[in-house]
């Protein structure tokens, strides 16, 4: 069985947005690997006017958490990096026991890597406003900057959401079956080598 | 046999398939029929049979959805769900439109409908076909089952990310109401969009699962964007509270109030019944008016109306009632429904919780309490509401406590209407259940709008009836606090009715010295209206007029002339507001000029007390 892997488009972040933006991606992703019989549940961003759906374990959402917390304190190591973040799915095979070992083997058949560029906001120019003759105000301007670069990153998640339902509808033969009582694939999240 | 084994297998999935599409889509974009299954906190947590195919608990389905399936259950027909979005024209602005939906939908205007949605589920089979058999059937219907468990997973996340959503859930919002609706019709068949229609639409289209012989094809041809079609909030002022209406113990009872100015004919004077004044557009809203006034320029917050919807609704200070235009969406839907769908519905509209007759009572306080109608979005007239303080403070403003008279900063309640206490609180669940009820015309039947709004009529019938009034109200388990006051402004008035309120000068009809009376809670307005108009700012006038009514109604000499005497005069007087008894024909003149002395004295007496006299009813 061969790996299917799907590269998301890369997103452009402030750091507060991180947690937001990789809990709607992980959690869209894992809803469409949980094949098992789930309740969804609707959750609304804060920062951003899209829906996105969990699949309602507790479990799967306080795994999904610790480890959007291990990135963003990454992340706050190394500022002004790009990063990624990686879900993979696999199934769990035995492998030939021997002597020496007795190990289950991983086979990964899906793995989806969300790339995030984090940016620092850049300085308010507010010390110039005393220079210049016309009183401008430089929460306006700012506040207008904010919105417009607000509304470019709910864009570009918006297309990332779609993004994953594109690729899910494609590719669905590589799909292991559906195990009875399980509700998920087994899955794990890993941050990848780091690149500039 | 093994074969119809599995055609049926093949049928039932595909079956069952249609039916989920069709549950995913209209519960993400029908109001009503989701606000339906959120009621039942209890079914949430089971999990039905109909919950287990394709691993997607969405709760109770719709019995509408039931009929449909059954309508359209020619699996090789398509199924098109038109999701359709319904704009109401600006409306008149009516008092009877409270009370008359039929005049409210004539009065509304033509609504537009445009399909905003359209998706298309069908069967794709070729009319020869061999049907796989055994173990690969077997093997063949699992993937065909999982590859739709994954196609609804896609299909559900894709229904939130559609531009339709947004608009569902500022309608699921209860704490606004809009001039549009969301309407659906099911069909086997769809009318071709014009090119004018067309053009704005995206399609998608979800990649076909293969469910040999045929395969399985989901798309939805939708609008981009829908900020071209102009969808509003309805503004309604926020509440006021007012102070200086008139009788308020706070205000000059001889004051005009003079609106001149802004070019309304304001009176100090209460009117008789509850013709609203409709000749003098007043710029202040009255308390006791029915809130509805014609003339009035539009305020600032009408002017927000322009804005496009806001996504995520934030609880507004004021409520805003649904107008009654649910009842476009209600015809409109029964030409769009299929009839099976239509009977069930109405099924259902009898059987849910919000349409339950202990329900309806609540609906016409809210519709004429706090902001009816009076929010409508209209441009001729602005809409007024009747102030409605938060339930944490009811008691303060309703019950009239006569040990503070700094207190009386609005009129007594009516005698029923005291039940404010336990029914404020009921009037947002009023609410709520009226909204539910608004909200859930769409596909259901127009009968179902009559327990609606029979109510409202029982109202306006007993309006003519101000001592029913309130009782009504009160009865109903839920009146809203404004509106309590009003009727019992409604009271006030005609209490101050039958004191032939003829000249300036005739104030009251006093007997506070009876303390008998004040047991009686007919007899508390009055009082208090006497007691409001004698202590504070009492003018000369009023004493003049006080002595002129005690001439007025003593009875003659003749007929007890033996009970007139100065000492009597006295005593009564200063028991309180005197009543002369006895006032007239001393036989002698030296007679005469003693009952002149009386009377003099008595006048100083008045004049004096008038600046030093305390409230009695604080005694009380």
């Amino acid at each position: 069985m061969n790996c299917e892997v799907c590269q998301l488009k890369e997103l452009e972040v402030e750091h507060f947005e991180i947690r937001e933006v990789l809990r709607c991606i992980l959690h869209t992703i894992v809803f469409h690997r949980a094949l098992g019989l789930v309740r969804p549940k609707d959750v609304d961003l804060e920062l951003f006017e899209i829906t996105y759906v969990q699949c309602g374990d507790v479990e799967l959402e306080k795994k999904i958490d610790e480890k959007i917390d291990q990135f963003i304190s990454w992340v706050e190591k190394h500022p002004n990096k790009k990063s990624q973040i990686c879900l993979s799915f696999y199934e769990v095979k035995s492998k030939q026991p021997s002597w020496f070992t007795n190990k289950t083997e991983r086979l990964y058949w899906e793995q989806w890597y969300a790339n995030l560029n984090v940016t620092q906001q850049p300085k308010q120019h507010s010390s110039k406003s005393h220079l210049t003759k016309v009183v401008v105000d430089p929460g306006e301007s700012a506040n207008e900057e904010r919105s417009s670069r607000r509304a470019m990153v709910e864009a570009s998640l918006r297309e990332v959401l779609f993004q994953i339902i594109k690729f899910v509808n494609e590719k669905k033969d590589h799909v292991p079956p559906i195990s009875e009582g399980v509700i998920y694939f087994p899955y794990e999240i890993t941050m990848p080598r780091k690149f500039q | 046999m093994e074969m119809d084994r599995e055609s049926g297998k093949l049928e039932q999935i595909v079956s069952q398939f249609r039916s989920k599409i069709l549950h995913v889509v209209l519960d993400s974009r029908v109001p009503s029929l989701h606000r339906h299954q959120q009621q039942d906190s209890l079914s949430l947590s089971r999990v039905r049979k109909t919950d287990k195919w394709f691993n997607l608990v969405l709760g109770d389905r719709p019995p509408a959805l039931e009929n449909l399936n059954f309508s359209l259950r020619n699996l090789l027909d398509p199924m098109v769900i038109d999701i359709i979005l319904v704009r109401h024209a600006s409306c008149s602005s009516s008092v009877d439109n409270l009370y008359s939906p039929s005049a409210a939908a004539a009065a509304a205007g033509p609504s537009t409908e445009t399909v905003i949605e359209r998706w298309v589920v069908q069967y794709d089979c070729p009319r020869v076909f061999a049907s796989p058999s055994g173990a690969d059937a077997s093997v063949s219907y699992k993937k065909i089952y999982k590859k739709c468990i994954l196609l609804l997973r896609s299909l559900y996340t894709q229904m939130r990310l559609l531009p339709a959503y947004r608009i569902f859930r500022q309608l699921s919002s209860l704490n606004q109401t809009y001039n549009f609706d969301i309407v659906y019709k099911v069909s086997s068949f769809s009318h071709p969009f014009s090119r004018e229609e067309e053009d704005g639409m995206k399609e998608y289209s979800f990649a076909p699962v293969e469910a040999l012989p045929g395969c399985l094809c989901v798309s939805v041809t939708y609008h981009a964007t829908l900020s071209d079609f102009n969808l509003e909030p309805l503004v309604s002022l926020p509440p006021k509270i007012i102070t200086d209406y008139v009788g308020s113990p706070t205000t000059d009872p001889m004051r005009s109030f003079p609106s001149s100015e802004r070019g309304a004919h304001a009176t100090s004077f209460p009117f008789r019944g509850l013709r609203p004044p409709s000749s003098a557009p007043f710029q202040r809203p009255h308390s006791w008016s029915s809130g509805f006034h014609r003339g009035i320029p539009p305020t600032k917050t009408q002017s927000l109306a322009g804005s496009p919807p806001v996504y995520r609704t934030s609880p507004k200070p004021y409520d805003i009632t649904s107008p009654p235009t649910d009842l476009y969406g209600n015809r409109i839907q029964n030409h769009r429904v299929s009839i099976l769908q239509q009977a069930t519905a109405y099924d259902e509209y009898k059987l849910s919780p919000p349409f339950s007759p202990s329900a309806s009572p609540s609906t016409p306080t809210y519709l004429s309490g706090a902001n009816p109608l009076l929010t409508r979005h209209c441009s001729e007239t602005a809409p007024v509401t009747i102030p409605l303080p938060p339930t944490g403070r009811s008691n303060r403003y309703l019950s009239p406590n006569s040990s503070d008279p700094s207190r009386h900063s609005l009129p007594p309640l009516s005698p029923r209407s005291s039940k404010h206490d336990t029914s404020s609180q009921e009037s947002p669940s009023g609410i709520r259940s009226y909204r539910k009820i608004e909200a859930l015309r769409a596909g259901e039947s127009p009968s179902g709008l009559s327990n609606l709004y029979s109510a409202p009529k029982v109202v306006r019938d007993s309006k003519d009836d101000s001592g029913r009034f309130s009782g009504l109200l009160s009865s109903s388990g839920s009146p809203r606090i404004g509106f309590s006051r009003s009727s019992s402004r409604l009271s006030f008035q005609d209490d101050m009715d039958d004191c032939e309120f003829s000249c300036p000068f005739d104030v009251d009809d006093v007997d506070v010295s009876d303390s008998s009376s004040q047991n009686t809670e007919n007899k508390r307005s009055s009082e208090f209206t006497a007691q409001s108009n004698l202590v504070g700012k009492k003018s000369q006038d009023a004493a003049v007029g006080i002595l002129v009514h005690m001439l007025r109604t003593a009875p003659p000499l003749r007929q007890d002339s033996s009970c007139y005497s100065t000492r009597s005069l006295r005593a009564e007087y200063e028991g309180g507001v005197g009543i002369a008894s006895g006032f007239f024909m001393p036989r002698k003149t030296a007679d005469a000029l003693e009952e002149l002395n009386s009377y003099r004295e008595m006048k100083d007496l008045l004049l004096s007390k008038s600046g030093t006299q305390v409230r009695k009813e604080g005694m009380k």
